[in-house]
């Protein structure tokens, strides 16, 4: 049966060298040597006393009553199971369901390229904003590291100032009381609300001292040009 | 001494007259097997049988490896990933060397006078497919690309470049194509299918995940152009430095040109056809419906 169908391209040629067929040997009738054959599965047909059910008795299985039973008989017995074989194929309605799923999930070749381009366009987009945003952000950077060094020297700067200024302050307490005095004191606290006091009042002097040459300054060039 | 004139003296007599080989005369080694230790018998028959004394370890009842005693364990701590996401449901290409297939030409397992695809490798038992474990068919890999001599006409479903050189260096044919689950199932294995008595289905097309690979030349996909293939086959000879034997002067042409329709799964057989193995017959549909729908 089918063995025999399946078997008959394994014909055997002997008497070529199998260590030969290295290189591929084609003879003239263009079969190639072929020293290990298919050895098909029996198929183990019954076809001398094929069961076939009978539809119409009670006592038959529901299973054996379906299509998909009847398209199986007639696989294995070809007519003799009795069936049409129209039966094999999907009956129009059956048709028209397949066609309708295959519409809904299986869409046409050149919509899954257009898909497949919107989505490589679409990734591409994503990479070139990217690309753009780090080259921008790049090109900010150097001046941004400048900045960033010139605040460092500045806080370096202001703390050193401020540093020297406590220190001097110091000095000038232990000058003052003539001894050394916690900065956390009230007595070096007044110290130094008095001494800003001064220095207020001696900026603002100079202020005013600046303002009144500049007044006779402003006040003689008239005189000089009257 | 023993008189006997033989070569082989005594023994070969004796072996003569020994009864044949049977399942029924045939055991073990001497020394060979051993009995299983019997615990817990004899002077030390009341005490722990080496057990140690009390506890998980007396009773075998040992927690689970990694378990901590209801610490969160080690193992429960490391967050997951997703390397491994969707593991179980990729696409499976078991490897195909060159070498193996080599071997398959030369012992005669695999006809090389004919297109080879799955079906061919699969009946020579040269690979296992399992659809049902995700494979999705082959993957020609490229070992043993120095010693693959042999002009084939292959279809794969996947194949690295080296050996698509290598089989286009011989002469040989290569197209990677896709079978859907279904159209694969019925490709390894079509004696089972046909007993159904079903008609032979459409080929379905790849998904959007694959289909770029399967119109791409460079892969000898079997949707894209045969012009470009062409080219591609030029440019890939160029690359490795061989010259391409001209096919069309071949007397195995026609061989080597055969190729499959992007819906068919077995040569010589369309999409709805109905192979009877008990009538040794094919039915083929009339209705214009169905043939509409199949040769679509």
């Amino acid at each position: 049966m089918a063995a025999s169908l399946l078997g008959r391209r394994t014909a055997t040629l002997v008497g070529l060298s199998s260590l030969k067929s290295f290189l591929p040997i084609i003879s003239q009738s263009c079969i190639l040597q072929q020293t290990a054959s298919y050895n098909p599965k029996p198929l183990r047909l019954n076809l001398k006393d094929p069961y076939i059910p009978d539809r119409n008795s009670e006592k038959t299985p529901e299973w054996q009553k379906t299509d998909k039973y009847d398209r199986k008989l007639f696989g294995r017995y070809g007519y003799a199971s009795g069936v049409d074989p129209v039966k094999l194929w999907p009956t129009p309605a059956q048709l028209q369901e397949v066609i309708a799923e295959e519409k809904e999930w299986y869409p046409p070749l050149e919509e899954i390229l257009q898909n497949i381009a919107v989505k490589q366009q679409e990734k591409a987009a994503k990479q070139l904003a990217r690309e753009k945003l780090i080259a921008a952000n790049m090109a900010k950077m150097p001046k941004m590291i400048l900045d960033w060094k010139k605040e460092k020297q500045e806080t370096k700067r202001k703390a050193k100032e401020e540093k020297a200024k406590k220190e001097r302050l110091l000095v000038l307490a232990r000058e003052r009381f003539g001894h050394a005095v916690d900065p956390r004191s009230h007595k070096f606290q007044e110290m130094v609300a008095e001494i800003e006091k001064e220095e207020k009042k001696r900026r603002k002097l100079l202020k005013r001292q600046k303002r009144q040459e500049e007044q006779g300054l402003t006040a003689l060039s008239p005189n000089r040009a009257g | 001494m023993s008189a006997s004139s033989t070569v082989g003296g005594k023994t070969l007599d004796v072996v003569k007259n020994l009864p044949r080989i049977t399942l029924a005369n045939l055991r073990p080694n001497p020394g060979a097997r051993q009995n299983a230790k019997r615990r817990g018998r004899g002077m030390h028959g009341g005490n722990r049988s080496g057990r140690g004394h009390k506890g998980e370890r007396q009773r075998g009842n040992r927690p689970r490896l990694g378990f901590e005693g209801g610490q969160t364990p080690f193992y429960l701590i490391i967050p997951k990933y997703g390397y491994n996401e969707g593991h179980s449901r990729r696409p499976q290409y078991p490897p195909l060397s060159l070498r193996r297939l080599q071997y398959l030409i030369d012992v005669g397992r695999v006809d090389p006078s004919q297109p080879i695809d799955l079906t061919q490798l699969v009946n020579s038992r040269g690979i296992t497919i399992q659809p049902l474990k995700r494979d999705y068919g082959v993957h020609l890999v490229d070992e043993g690309a120095d010693i693959f001599c042999a002009k084939v006409n292959l279809e794969v479903q996947l194949a690295s470049e080296a050996a698509i050189a290598a089989v286009e260096r011989n002469g040989g044919v290569i197209t990677t194509s896709y079978y859907d689950p279904r159209s694969l199932q019925i490709l390894i294995k079509p004696v089972p299918f046909f007993m159904t008595g079903q008609p032979l289905p459409k080929r379905m097309f790849p998904g959007e995940d694959l289909l770029l690979y399967y119109t791409d030349a460079n892969n000898r996909g079997y949707l894209a152009d045969l012009e470009k293939i062409e080219a591609a086959r030029k440019a890939l000879a160029f690359k490795y430095g061989y010259t391409l034997p001209n096919i069309s002067l071949e007397t195995a042409c026609k061989m080597l040109a055969e190729r499959k329709d992007p819906r068919q799964i077995f040569f010589g057989l369309a999409p709805g056809w109905v192979v009877n193995m008990a009538e040794k017959k094919i039915l083929k549909p009339t209705d214009k419906d169905l043939l509409e729908y199949y040769n679509s």
